[in-house]
């Protein structure tokens, strides 16, 4: 699916909405990473500060997807991490250096924002922490992402995407009931979500260093996001002292009946359908046409759909299988019904009309692989400029693209000193 | 700890109205948590959400739905039926006073109403609209009726969640949608980063501006992988119980610990992992064969044997112990285990009391307290946002904010005769 097209026109500066504010990124896979993606689409000048061996290296850099071609080893050939590295500037540091870590300084000190999601103490044994760093910068606000955060039980405890979402309680939530296991999330909903919980303090801070002249150190935990994010679950254990069930795809607080995801024709088709009204049971009853248990009785009203929603769920079932989802879909909201065909990536890609009519996947080059479609952020501005491919217009990048650029033009480097530095193993 | 930091302030003297559906209200709930006041307009029935439950009470009251508690706090409560058209001159005095509208639900009812929004611009260039809808304001899809459940289906996010095929490839059980409104808890976030970059922007423009968010888009950004597998190789992930879609079936995750409760344990397979399960099966005093000449054999011979072989061992390690003994001697040999709680199992946990990640909020009428999730985040010493009071009653607010704005009792009351409020 490489693409040709070029990548949209920068606007005006004036029009970003964080124009003037730079972002030094030292994150790694996708929480922390796509925090730093919210900041760069928005107008921030985000360079990424990596590093090449073993130890250091974003781990994104080499997991599938790849773009076809080049050699197997290139560190910028992943898909993923091309599609939550835009917008970004590329350089290298080797940070284990005291040399390197006296030029990261000099970086903070031209910067407003510190990003990080490095494991526990890591910088803190480079003597890099907030109460050093904001010696060298006052105003410099500090994000420092974690499974757990910083302070706590479990400060020191190890955490990816899965072992937050089991520890918030969002796996449990997701799933068919007992006996059934949790079915959990399929992909880490919590890298999301942290990154965008990451991105929303970080301006804040801003807007609070406008009013206060000072920076702040944010402590982001990523299993507190998914309690944040765990609804009204809490709440209904508090009130009737009974623990959290799963309820599959059913409506557990309302009498919603049919409210599920039925089988269409085809292999692991499915449509999802949720009547919230009797108007719109009686309207699928019509599309439903002769079938007498349409009519029966026990469906009539709402609770008594919503008391005998097994037998429903296998009768809808019966009528779906057969059936085209997007032909069902189309008709069902010919009639006012919620449907929505369960689509998979090449559904999205290439048979909705709606993500293509508004541009949701943005063609942008790489230097490397070309020009590939990044998922743009999921509004439309009018007087912003709001640009996934951030400052300098482009996809992901490579493994230190920018040296040249940021040590000349952020730190005053000549190009001599950034050659003699490239020698030395520093950048 | 029930202090906070400086961020719970960061919108202090941000006003936001909030009109709508159930769809953006997370987004006001999130920007009550830095200090904005938020006026959630609601009609004479009002929210959606105050008719869904669970309920407090037995009885389905609208003052008793912990949906509309979860989703309102923080915020005030103005009676107000926004489409009545003596509502009209009630919303362009509050479009004066400010800095954001949010409003959501069905793009032909919102862009109704976008009109009046423009206006209320002219007067207050300053202030920042944003539009939640299903699909955007645009676009052949634009008017299709959605709920959580179906644009978690549209965007992608149900199609990587579920349980594992058969073993001829086939699925019998259907994708799933996590629970609850995570369609809109996605959403509202991008909504709140939206209207957070343009109060920066408006900081040094003075100007507002218009954010169209799609509830679709937004979902359909949150899928990780699924998406660049398609772009790049043409591969479409299949979901599996508890763990992630993939290309390829995986090992499993989920085991069952001795309390019939679950445990998240990794096998990454790596040289590290294998010492460190070896010491805790020795400490669990559970015979095995890692160590010996027959295994080390087999692990050349048959990869795929010695790791079924090792999983299987670790089935035995978890079932030894409760879940949570398992999550903390995992954790303390540095695996990334986890129990599989129950939400609620948080609330009394001392590490999340330390980081004052729930607040304790009282409601009167209700003879306990409820403790709220309230904050993600630590300044180091305390939680960064909060909430400095719960949902409101319907209309608590409504004299008190039309008074602000200019009303006085005797309008007031002839926009309650005329039905406005």
């Amino acid at each position: 699916m490489a693409q040709s097209e070029p990548a949209k026109s920068a606007q005006p500066k004036r029009r970003r909405p964080l124009e003037g504010v730079r972002v030094i990124d030292l994150t790694k896979i996708v929480a922390g990473p796509n925090a730093t993606r919210m900041l760069a689409t928005m107008g921030a000048e985000v360079i990424r500060v990596e590093w090449h061996d073993q130890r250091a290296l974003d781990l994104l850099r080499g997991v599938q997807p790849k773009a076809p071609g080049g050699e197997a080893d290139s560190f910028n050939r992943s898909g993923l991490f091309n599609n939550i590295n835009p917008g970004k500037f590329g350089i290298t540091l080797n940070m284990s250096l005291p040399q390197g870590r006296d030029l990261f300084k000099r970086l903070i000190a031209k910067a407003s924002v510190l990003c990080e999601n490095y494991s526990p103490g890591q910088m803190d044994r480079w003597e890099l922490g907030y109460d050093t760093l904001r010696k060298i910068n006052p105003g410099l606000i500090y994000l420092q992402i974690s499974g757990m955060g910083k302070s706590g039980t479990y400060k020191d405890y190890l955490s990816v995407g899965p072992t937050a979402q089991a520890l918030s309680g969002l796996t449990h939530m997701s799933g068919l009931p007992e006996p059934m296991p949790p079915a959990g999330w399929g992909y880490s909903y919590l890298n999301h979500s942290t990154g965008y919980y990451g991105a929303m303090h970080v301006m804040m801070a801003l807007l609070n260093r406008r009013k206060t002249g000072r920076g702040c150190y944010i402590d982001l935990s990523q299993t507190e996001v998914g309690v944040m994010t765990s609804g009204t679950a809490t709440l209904e254990a508090q009130m009737t002292g009974k623990p959290t069930e799963r309820h599959g795809n059913r409506m557990p607080v309302a009498d919603w009946a049919p409210h599920g995801a039925y089988p269409c024709r085809g292999n692991d088709e499915w449509i999802t359908i949720a009547v919230q009204t009797d108007g719109q049971w009686q309207a699928l009853v019509a599309e439903i046409g002769s079938s007498d248990w349409a009519r029966d009785a026990r469906f009539e009203t709402a609770a008594e759909r919503k008391a005998n929603e097994d037998d429903l769920d296998r009768l809808i079932a019966e009528f779906t299988k057969n059936e085209d989802r997007y032909d069902l879909m189309h008709r069902l909201q010919k009639r006012d019904i919620p449907a929505g065909v369960v689509q998979k990536a090449d559904d999205r890609l290439t048979r909705d009309p709606q993500l293509k009519e508004r541009g949701a996947f943005v063609p942008l080059p790489h230097s490397e692989i070309g020009t590939w479609p990044v998922e743009d952020f999921p509004a439309k501005f009018q007087n912003m400029s709001v640009e996934v491919g951030g400052r300098p217009g482009r996809a992901a990048p490579c493994m230190g693209e920018d040296n040249d650029a940021v040590y000349r033009d952020v730190l005053g480097l000549t190009l001599e000193e950034i050659a003699q530095l490239k020698e030395d193993w520093i950048i | 700890m029930n202090t906070e930091a400086a961020l719970s302030a960061a919108l202090g003297g941000t006003v936001v109205i909030e009109s709508g559906d159930e769809r953006g209200e997370f987004a006001g709930v999130l920007l009550a948590s830095f200090g904005a006041e938020v006026i959630r307009l609601e009609g004479r029935q009002g929210s959606n959400s105050r008719r869904l439950g669970p309920f407090a009470s037995s009885q389905s009251d609208a003052e008793q739905s912990l949906c509309f508690w979860r989703y309102n706090l923080g915020k005030k409560s103005v009676s107000l039926e926004v489409d009545h058209p003596g509502a009209r001159d009630v919303l362009k005095r509050l479009g004066q006073r400010a800095d954001v509208i949010i409003d959501s639900g069905e793009a032909a009812d919102v862009g109704r109403r976008l009109g009046l929004y423009r206006e209320m611009q002219v007067s207050n260039p300053g202030l920042i609209v944003c539009t939640i809808t299903p699909f955007g304001l645009d676009g052949p899809y634009r008017d299709l009726k959605m709920t959580d459940l179906t644009q978690l289906a549209m965007g992608g996010v149900m199609a990587s969640c579920g349980y594992d095929p058969q073993p001829d490839g086939l699925y019998d059980t259907p994708p799933i949608a996590p629970g609850m409104w995570q369609a809109y808890h996605i959403t509202c976030e991008h909504a709140v980063i939206a209207i957070t970059a343009a109060l920066n922007f408006r900081e040094r423009t003075s100007e507002g501006d218009c954010i169209d968010v799609s509830i679709h888009e937004a979902v359909s950004t949150c899928t990780e992988v699924a998406l660049p597998s398609y772009i790049y190789n043409e591969r479409v992930v299949r979901r599996q119980t508890g763990r992630h879609a993939g290309l390829a079936k995986t090992p499993p995750w989920l085991r069952r610990t001795k309390d019939g409760r679950y445990v998240k344990a990794f096998l990454f397979w790596g040289g590290r992992d294998v010492r460190v399960i070896t010491e805790m099966l020795n400490e669990a005093g559970i015979e095995h064969n890692l160590d010996s000449d027959a295994y080390r054999e087999l692990s050349e011979r048959s990869p795929s044997e010695a790791h079924k072989n090792f999983s299987g061992l670790i089935d035995t390690l978890v079932a030894s112990m409760t879940a949570e003994e398992v999550f903390h001697r995992a954790q303390a040999k540095g695996l990334l285990w986890a129990s599989v709680r129950f939400p609620e199992e948080n609330i009394d946990d001392p590490h999340y009391q330390a980081r004052g990640t729930f607040k304790t909020i009282h409601r009167p009428g209700l003879d306990h307290d409820l403790a709220y999730p309230v904050s993600v985040a630590t300044d180091g010493k305390q939680r960064v946002t909060t909430f400095q009071f719960g949902a409101p009653h319907l209309g608590e607010h409504t004299q008190e904010v039309l008074g602000q704005v200019g009303y006085n009792e005797a309008e007031i009351n002839a926009l309650t005769a005329e039905g406005a409020i």
